[in-house]
């Protein structure tokens, strides 16, 4: 009986223990300090005015601390946000209860305010520091960090448009935590095509503005986390023209402060969306003015919201990409963790059953999955690390230097949102294989971070839009510069990577695939002058997709050869280690991803137009 | 209240440990340093917080080289006020000791926190070491510290129970879990540490009375063993004889 209870115990025990085994690791700070220090230099920033208070030791301890709030804040809460989700009782949003904690810890730490000036509270904090640091909070749980950084995002569309009583009124209570910012654009009718608004607004003599209309999908649109929610709200003022020229961007708080008491501004929520992922991460229906009370407050001019609204929407962009990389980086932490844990199987060449099993991470196909993630997640992490320094430079240079890095960043942002959104679910698909049945089930976070990832393809413009913005727009804008640019930019690595014996054949390849890229580009271009914009756009997504290959073996390259060259002195095992794995992930990238680029380039240089060509009716 | 914190460079908490010279040096080629975790979130905490509540100066300090200001920077960054550094290596208990004793003789402090170890050698030592230089009280593993006036009560924990002691100021005091809860530096200490003042003074003469002749690191785990589901009888020798648990 005795020996029954203790089998069963030991049984259960290790069965237990192996179940509930949660990743212990969600990013790699050490990676980020090498992008940050080592391939872009931020420090160098310091060289501007705006930028001169940043060194190398205050950019590492802003990340050390950004680990610690993640460690300590963050982490601990991104499954239990799934298991107990959000959910709509008796007309109010309740959330998780670690929720007031993280957001009021992001706010106190400075990451919310952390690039407004000094004078703003602020800590003029680098474009490209910030997102490493909020690209930590999102790998640690991107479901509690997003509801802070989109009263970051609020914040500064009031600063750069709004009057000076709307920035007093509701920009410090947004970057203490308190208040929470939303960005309410899409209408039932209105998603994609902002175009079809018809959320209302009607000037008083008071000077404020009477607002009428549903808002849905609105992500952190009510909550009790915080004590007010303020929409940077899309309508239309009566008698305005149709289209988007005629949307104006207002302030409109869930509740308003009348006699320094805050009261109900007519805005209530009509429930939340039940969503496949994200689950604590609220999506609201919003309704304004069911009792014909709502108040607005013009944010800049009539009529110019939407253009007001894309600065905001660019910025949400690059931080869509950031928490679609995020979380395929932690998932590759969780991968790697039971890879280098699960013994299962034998090598093919030693299958004695009396052998022990090997550690999965042995397996050939293991490591190529890994490989893999962290291929895609290194190497998004690192364009998203570029765009950011290219959006300081642009914000604080002048003259030609300014004008280039706003082009550059205008074109890759397209890249920087969809690479990341559409590869990272690829690459949580693979962590997950890894586990096997294990992935699949709720003990382990891989299922999670599968479900939570699959959105940012759709959020601030799904893939299909942003590869017409590529193509349609961004590669021919200023007469095709940016592109130029661009390719000046890459040529610069190449002749760098040329006199390195390891990196010349990687060299010669990327430059003969960007030679073949530009050859498609001209291709595309005449297509889209010989007046068929239909034909030109029908498969811009696939455009993106080999754009954003090329893009992301640019940046395997210049981490490559940053890596090569630290190669050349004696170094610590743990650091040969680490510039080993990535001119090994740079093959990997080189040998398994780029390939794909040339059935890419088969296909859209095909003069087939088959998907214009398929009717509706065919699909049955 | 004018309060000395002395802080110390450890190895983070994940780093690989070797050793040189004959396994008689510690080998720091590739590691990763923080401040000792027992400083920053129990003692550095605590001075800050009496700071806070009656006013006065956090003063850190620090024996050894300039690779330490890294760490000394994140104690400005979490609030201290500004910063000593005795230049020269931490050659033993002892001579730290005799360094930090050596300032604070100067500066007459009402009260020294220090953590009650450091996660590396774990010695302990140098708190009661500094008290005994410096001829006051000292009062080892306080795990809540209250101050009165110029009375400190202080709580610690000992076996099966916690035990209380009063002192006046000047004193010394190591302190453990319970004494503060940790500061994570947000981005204004971060950027106001690099402007508040960092003093480098030398290291006084100090005769050494022991000399390390050698680390080992601890015997490698054993192997987990995979017994047969059926054998009960092995398992409960295991259990037995092995793991002694039973």
């Amino acid at each position: 009986m005795v020996f029954e209870f203790l089998k069963a115990f030991f049984i259960f025990g290790l069965s237990k223990k192996q179940t509930i085994k949660m990743a212990e690791k969600y990013v790699s700070i050490k990676n980020i300090k090498f992008l940050l220090n080592e391939v872009f230099d931020v420090a160098s920033l310091n060289r501007f005015e705006y930028y001169q208070d940043y060194d190398k030791e205050g950019i590492n301890m802003s990340l050390d601390a950004a680990k610690q709030i993640g460690d300590t804040y963050l982490f601990p809460i991104y499954t239990d946000m799934d298991k107990n989700k959000a959910y709509y009782e008796d007309g109010a949003v309740k959330v998780h209860k670690g929720l007031k904690t993280a957001i009021k810890t992001l706010a106190e730490a400075g990451w919310i305010s952390a690039h407004d000036t000094y004078e703003n509270g602020g800590q003029q904090m680098p474009f490209v520091v910030m997102n490493a640091g909020l690209f930590v909070f999102y790998a640690a749980n991107a479901n509690a960090a997003a509801y802070a950084f989109l009263s970051q995002g609020a914040s500064n569309l009031i600063q750069a448009f709004g009057t000076a009583e709307l920035k007093s009124t509701y920009v410090p209570p947004m970057y203490a935590g308190d208040w929470q910012g939303t960005m309410a654009l899409t209408e039932p009718q209105a998603g994609s095509s902002l175009t079809d608004i018809t959320s209302s607004a009607e000037e008083t003599e008071e000077g404020y503005y009477k607002i009428k209309g549903q808002k849905i999908y609105i992500s952190g649109g009510d909550h009790e986390a915080t004590e007010n929610v303020v929409h940077l709200y899309l309508a239309r003022i009566k008698g305005a023209a149709v289209g988007t020229k005629g949307i104006s961007l207002f302030v409109v708080p869930k509740l308003r402060n009348e006699n320094g008491r805050l009261v109900s501004n007519d805005v209530s929520t009509a429930g939340i969306f039940g969503k496949m992922g994200q689950k604590g991460y609220v999506a609201a229906h919003i309704m304004a003015g069911e009792n014909d009370d709502c108040r607005g407050y013009l944010v800049g001019e009539p009529h110019r919201g939407l253009s007001y609204m894309f600065q905001m929407m660019n910025e949400a962009r690059i931080a869509t990409g950031m928490i679609a990389n995020a979380q395929a980086t932690a998932a590759y932490y969780a991968a790697l963790q039971y890879a280098t844990e699960r013994p299962q199987g034998r090598h093919l060449s030693k299958k004695d059953p009396n052998l022990p099993q090997v550690l999965i991470i042995e397996h050939a196909d293991v490591k190529r999955m890994l490989l893999f993630q962290k291929a895609i997640t290194e190497g998004s992490l690192s364009l998203l690390l570029q765009c950011s320094y290219y959006a300081d430079i642009a914000s604080v240079s002048t003259g030609e230097e300014k004008e280039n890095a706003h082009l550059l960043l205008e074109l890759l942002t397209p890249i920087a949102k969809s690479y990341p959104s559409e590869m990272g679910i690829h690459s949580v698909s693979a962590g997950l294989q890894c586990l096997g049945g294990a992935g699949y089930c709720d003990d382990f976070p891989l299922e999670q971070y599968y479900r939570d990832i699959r959105v940012n393809a759709i959020y601030e413009g799904t893939t299909g839009i942003h590869g017409m913005d590529l193509l349609g727009r961004k590669v021919m804008m200023h007469s095709g510069k940016a592109v130029k640019l661009f390719m000046a930019e890459i040529q610069k690595e190449i002749v760098a990577a040329q006199s390195s014996e390891f990196l010349k054949p990687f060299a010669d390849k990327l430059a003969e695939r960007l030679k073949a890229i530009h050859e498609l580009t001209m291709q595309l271009i005449q297509v889209a002058m010989n007046n068929k914009p239909e034909v030109f756009l029908a498969d811009a997504t696939l455009y993106l997709e080999y754009f954003g290959t090329i893009t992301i073996a640019w940046q395997w390259l210049k981490q490559g050869i940053v890596a090569d060259k630290a190669l050349q002195a004696e170094l610590p095992e743990d650091d040969y280690n680490f510039y080993q794995s990535k001119l090994h992930t740079l093959r990997y990238f080189f040998e398994y991803e780029v390939p794909k680029t040339k059935a890419l380039h088969e296909r859209l240089a095909s003069s087939d137009n088959l998907t214009i060509e398929m009717k509706a009716e065919y699909f049955m | 209240m004018k309060l000395l914190v002395c802080v110390s460079k450890t190895p983070e908490t994940t780093a690989k440990i070797s050793f040189s010279d004959n396994n008689s040096t510690f080998n720091e080629a590739g590691v990763q340093f923080i401040m000792n975790p027992y400083d920053e979130w129990y003692a550095l905490v605590r001075a800050l917080e009496l700071k806070e509540a009656a006013g006065g100066t956090v003063t850190i300090i620090n024996v050894g080289p300039a690779a330490n200001d890294t760490v000394i920077r994140k104690g400005l960054a979490i609030g201290a006020d500004d910063a000593i550094r005795v230049d020269s290596e931490p050659k033993s208990a002892l001579f730290v000791a005799k360094q930090i004793a050596e300032v604070a003789k100067a500066e007459n402090y009402d009260a020294i926190f220090l953590g009650k170890e450091t996660i590396d050698y774990n010695g302990s030592e140098v708190g009661a070491m500094l008290a005994e230089l410096l001829d006051v009280p000292y009062i080892s593993f306080g795990s809540h510290l209250e101050m009165n006036g110029n009375v400190a009560t202080i709580a610690r924990d000992i076996e099966g129970g916690v035990e209380v002691a009063e002192v006046e100021t000047p004193f010394v005091v190591s302190s453990s879990k319970g004494m503060a809860e940790q500061r994570i530096p947000n981005m204004r200490g971060i950027m106001m540490a690099k402007r508040k003042p960092l003093k480098v003074v030398p290291a006084v003469e100090c005769e050494d009375f022991a000399t390390v002749v050698s680390y080992s690191m601890p015997a490698a785990k054993s192997e987990v063993k995979m017994l047969d589901p059926e054998n009960m009888d092995e398992l409960v020798r295991l259990l037995h004889e092995e793991a002694k648990v039973l």
